[in-house]
């Protein structure tokens, strides 16, 4: 049709290559235009069933990655000698020689000296490949919360349960869904642009949705009801509908656990099980009325309530131990902590079993399923709390309550990647709990090797926030040494770490720092020499990061030609290596992690250097097949397709999946012996428990010091994942979304405190204080202030992008009495107080 | 004939502003214009509260007070139905920011193309943007004409995450738009302007 406003380009124009989204961790499939030499457009691969050619706000705003005048596109050393957040480095550009050499021969010191002096914080997700080279380096460390927030004790718990990762719910066939504390579907957490297509099209075929939230996120603002609850109480609002369901009710799935879980495992009065001579697990025998090992009785003859007498002791099963704990969480009692309603519980706790149709089955290609169309889904503001192991447990076994992991229409473990379910034979019919995936399981260890004391969570996760206390206390945990050197990766420690003044200390009594980047951020401030990496659209890597629904590997390729002189961080980190003399066992780590001790034809030749495509080239055809290298990959964009009945449903198929963890409880008890043995006596160990209860947290005790309200921090779709606040795209439309400008007060609260939209507030929390403008709004818990992740940043050199300073992290703390015992993760809340400092 | 436009279903949007972005990088416009945006809002009163989430673009208008507006006729109607700018003929009086109700036209103010998103010059991607745009005149919307030529939808609908934006032709007998407005009760901005806007919305 003639006469245009204009001559835009035209989508016929140039060519459209096939490649992955970098903009978050999870490589959703794009197509990228490019038209002489620049790319012009990036749109979802549609051929790709993980996006479905969709792509998020974010996905498109990847150009203005690429493009960012703030990029660092060359080699670059200090000539400040003055480090501070404020502090110009004072860049001047170097070669790639002069860059490596200086790097080499600092860290090539410090390793003869004692390689355990370096702490590395490494957030390339996509890349995790790399993640070992401080360890092949000879550092244990991980100084970095990235991570821990969320996965603390979220990907320990999905490993124990069922070899999996991640979990969601089943969007294809979930009638009721209960979200808490998640944007998965809405607004954040995994896949963000193929989940928010499934939950629309599950929405619209009548799917109801409840959302448990502090705050009026895009889940609850498009929810059928948005429940308002305290933060770090989400458990109470859940062990409070368990009640309903096991002692009101009296309505679960007594099949299900029987048959699938050790629910009907005995426990003695110490906690363990019940074992026969042989050390077998035993249950209590309905035909005969005695105890009998567990392969000796048939699942419908096994008691799954009752306490027992056996030889003179009294027992009970597993989940008649949990009933017990159970009696106390009243609606009631669960109402004054989380302040919603009792009868709300009790009203959802009926739906969702109503809707959970405990009995019925479905046919998949030609196979029978159980079929439990109610699901409970969480993520980070549910459990990354001081108790979160608690908190993960409390949601899986109310999710067993009805029969629902990994059936059709429940909750579906999510693989960590192509590799899918974990799943192999454990202890008494039980599938092996696999609470690490990243790394393997620590060895217990006194001294410890690692500033994060690693070797103290052997069911945990990697607890970065710790770094706070060790590294300025080292004698107090025993540390013999005291860390020298930084290697920063794609991470941004002095952001995301808690305490952010005493990880200033420590940024400031390091002798050098090496930043493996794209841009600069609070940390880099500190670097000594930065080495420039290259964005997603001009790299190479195979992609495949905890997608729901489907599987398979998809390619990063570049799409024109790199900009300045930057190296792909793979080559960076293999030069170093090499430099310092450890290329041969940085190829034989890598042999191990791609899987190649396996497949011995594609190893690696520790004494070779591997080019970037090499290494891809001969990872893709480990995977697929000789046919299926680089080469195809390029042409075809992906392997990815959805996940098969049999590779998504019942995974761990005849094996018994825990609902009484009582490797957990042991692993504590192991942990106790050894830490008194070093000295340790007052180490916390008080979450090693075999089934969840309700206790309150430090957080919501320190509301007795006079810190009346608390503080959350969120994330939304124009920012999930953090990492683009700096980014004017994106920055200048969460500009104009008031949530995202200032400290969320609900109006009730404003109006008793006399606070009006635009005041200037401080927040202070035992731990720290932040200033920020109130926005008097509707959609927050009276007793909740709210912090959008957007406004934290502090360093920010576009000038189109407006700083905000207000950092949410100063508020929380890093220390044990905020740490879960048993696996690390971190409390994401704080109690605060509020100051009104001026209009 | 034809009068292409499109049906955004509210029940479907979570204001993710993808729609936002991929308008930004198809149509390459200079800071702070956006043709596509969410506009969201708070409702109720605690507990009781929603946010709502309402995109919107150029309504692409049968009756457009823009085109009324306009002295130069720069802003003409497609066959099609797409209201469109002529920067040729535009002179800049700004006639049409007035006359449109929805505040969907834009100005290029004179030094805007001389920064992108950074305040140390332009990109190659916005050079090569930017070349369509002549400051001192007005832009808008194009319903992505340039694609729709090709048999193409328009960014914001290949996007869309959630599958809230159908792009179709109201003429079609029984096609995809008038089947959604008989479905499902459907509305548009401001009816009391009498602009008979081309974008519809469903409720939530």
């Amino acid at each position: 049709m003639a006469t245009m406003q204009s001559t835009p380009i035209s989508p016929s124009a140039g060519r459209w290559i096939p490649s992955t989204c970098g903009m978050c961790l999870h490589g959703c499939g794009i197509k990228v235009q490019v038209v002489d030499g620049v790319a012009v457009k990036i749109e979802g691969d549609p051929t790709n069933p993980d996006n479905l050619g969709k792509l998020c706000p974010k996905g498109n705003s990847g150009l203005a990655r690429l493009y960012d005048p703030t990029r660092v596109l060359y080699p670059m050393k200090r000539t400040n000698p003055k480090k501070g957040l404020h502090e110009k480095p004072g860049w001047v550009q170097i070669g790639w020689e002069e860059a490596y050499e200086i790097v080499a021969r600092e860290l090539g010191k410090l390793r003869k000296d004692d390689p355990r002096k370096l702490l590395c914080a490494i957030g390339d997700f996509q890349r995790i490949l790399l993640w070992g080279w401080p360890a092949v380096f000879g550092s244990p460390n991980f100084f970095t919360s990235l991570g821990n927030y969320c996965g603390g004790s979220y990907h320990p718990v999905n490993g124990s349960v069922d070899g999996s990762f991640a979990a969601i719910n089943d969007y294809e066939h979930c009638n009721y869904w209960i979200q808490i504390g998640s944007g998965d579907g809405f607004s954040s957490h995994l896949h963000l642009s193929g989940s928010a297509k499934r939950m629309a099209d599950a929405r619209m075929r009548g799917m109801r949705v409840v959302s448990l939230d502090p705050r009026c996120s895009v889940a609850s603002a498009k929810a059928d009801e948005w429940i308002p609850i305290l933060p770090g109480t989400d458990r109470a609002f859940v062990l409070g509908m368990a009640h309903v369901l096991v002692h009101e009710l009296r309505r679960y799935d007594r099949e299900f656990l029987r048959e699938r879980t050790n629910a009907p495992y005995l426990v003695k009065a110490d906690g363990y099980f019940l074992r026969d001579s042989e050390g077998k697990a035993q249950v209590w025998d309905l035909r005969v009325n005695a105890a009998r090992a567990w392969d000796a009785v048939p699942s419908e003859s096994m008691a799954l309530e009752g306490a027992f007498s056996h030889a003179g002791m009294n027992v009970r099963t597993g989940f008649q131990v949990w009933m017990d704990i159970l009696l106390e969480n009243t609606p009631e009692k669960m109402s004054e902590v989380t302040t919603v309603p009792a009868a709300t519980i009790r009203r959802i706790a009926r739906e969702f079993v109503d809707a959970a149709q405990i009995g019925a089955s479905i046919e998949i290609q030609g196979k029978t399923y159980p079929y439990r169309p109610a699901a409970l889904n969480y993520y980070r503001g549910s459990q990354s709390h001081a108790n979160g192991l608690f908190d993960n447990i409390t949601y899986k076994l109310f999710n067993m309550l009805v029969g629902n992991i990994d059936v059709p229409g429940g909750h579906l473990g999510v693989p960590l990647d192509h590799r899918g379910f974990f799943v192999s034979p454990g202890e008494d019919g039980m599938l092996k709990p696999e609470p690490h995936q990243l790394h393997p399981a620590p060895e217990f260890k006194y001294p410890p090797d690692s500033t994060h004391l690693l070797e103290w969570f052997p069911i945990g996760f990697d607890a970065g926030q710790l770094n706070a206390e060790t590294v300025l206390n080292p004698e107090r945990f025993g540390l013999n040494y005291r860390p020298e050197a930084m290697l920063l990766y794609h991470s941004n420690p002095w952001w995301n770490m808690p305490e952010t003044d005493k990880i200033e200390k420590i940024f400031q009594s390091m002798k050098f720092v090496v930043a493996i980047d794209i841009q600069e951020t609070e940390s880099t401030q500190w670097a000594d020499v930065f080495l420039p990496d290259r964005t997603f659209l001009e790299s190479t890597l195979l992609n495949c990061l905890e997608p729901p629904a489907v599987t398979g590997h998809a390619l990063r390729q570049p799409v024109v030609e790199p900009l300045g002189d930057t190296r792909d961080a793979y080559e960076i980190l293999t030069e170093l290596a090499e430099r310092m003399g450890f290329r041969d066992d940085w190829n034989d780590f890598l042999n191990i992690v791609c899987g190649y001790t396996a497949k011995p034809k594609y190893l690696l030749d520790p004494d070779k250097r591997h080019t970037v495509d090499e290494f891809w080239d001969r990872y893709a055809r480990s995977i697929y097949g000789e046919d299926k290298g680089l080469e195809w990959f390029k042409v075809h964009g992906h392997a990815v397709r959805y996940r098969t009945p049999e590779e998504t449903y019942l995974p761990f198929g005849n094996l018994r999946i825990p609902f009484y963890f009582e490797f957990i409880k042991r692993t504590g008890e192991q942990m106790r012996v050894r830490l008194s043995e070093a000295g340790m006596k007052d180490w916390p160990l008080d979450n090693y428990q075999p089934l969840p209860f309700w206790k309150n947290s430090q957080v919501i005790e320190d509301g007795k010091a006079g810190y009346e309200y608390y503080g959350i921090t969120f994330k939304e779709s124009l920012h999930t994942f953090a990492d683009t606040m700096v980014m004017p795209w994106l920055s200048e439309v969460s500009d104009k979304d008031p949530i995202h400008g200032g400290i969320l007060i609900n109006s009730a609260t404003a109006g008793k405190l006399g606070i009006k939209t635009g005041d200037r507030l401080r927040l202070t929390s035992p731990a720290g204080s932040i200033e920020g403008a109130a926005q008097v709004v509707e959609g927050i818990h009276p007793q909740v202030l709210g912090v959008s992740n957007t406004i934290t940043r502090q360093v920010v050199n576009n000038k189109r992008v407006r700083a905000k300073g207000s950092h949410f992290n100063r508020l929380l703390t890093g220390s044990m009495r905020y740490t879960d015992s048993a696996t690390g993760g971190l409390e994401s809340t704080a109690r605060v107080r509020v100051e009104r400092l001026g209009a | 004939m034809a009068r292409l436009g499109m049906v955004i279903d509210l029940k479907r949007c979570i204001g993710c502003n993808a729609c936002t972005l991929a308008c930004k990088q198809e149509n390459g416009t200079p800071e702070g214009i956006h043709y596509a945006r969410v506009v969201t809002q708070e409702a109720g009163v605690y507990p009781r509260t929603k946010r709502t989430f309402l995109p919107v673009l150029c309504n692409h208008c049968a009756d457009a007070p823009c085109a009324e507006a306009c002295p130069t006729g720069a802003t003409y109607i497609r066959p099609d139905g797409i209201v469109m700018v002529d920067h040729k003929k535009c002179i800049g009086c700004r006639a049409c920011n007035v006359a449109c109700p929805y505040m969907n036209r834009h100005f290029i103010e004179r030094g805007l193309l001389k920064h992108g998103y950074s305040s140390d010059g332009i990109s190659p991607f916005e050079a090569l943007k930017f070349a369509d745009f002549d400051e001192g005149t007005n832009i808008k919307c194009t319903l992505c004409a340039h694609r729709v030529d090709e048999g193409l939808e328009p960014a914001c609908v290949v996007t869309c995450p959630t599958d809230a934006r159908v792009f179709g032709d109201w003429e079609e007998e029984n096609g995809k738009l008038q089947r959604l407005v008989k479905e499902r009760k459907a509305w548009t901005l401001l009816p009391e302007y009498g602009t008979k806007p081309s974008v519809q919305y469903l409720d939530e």
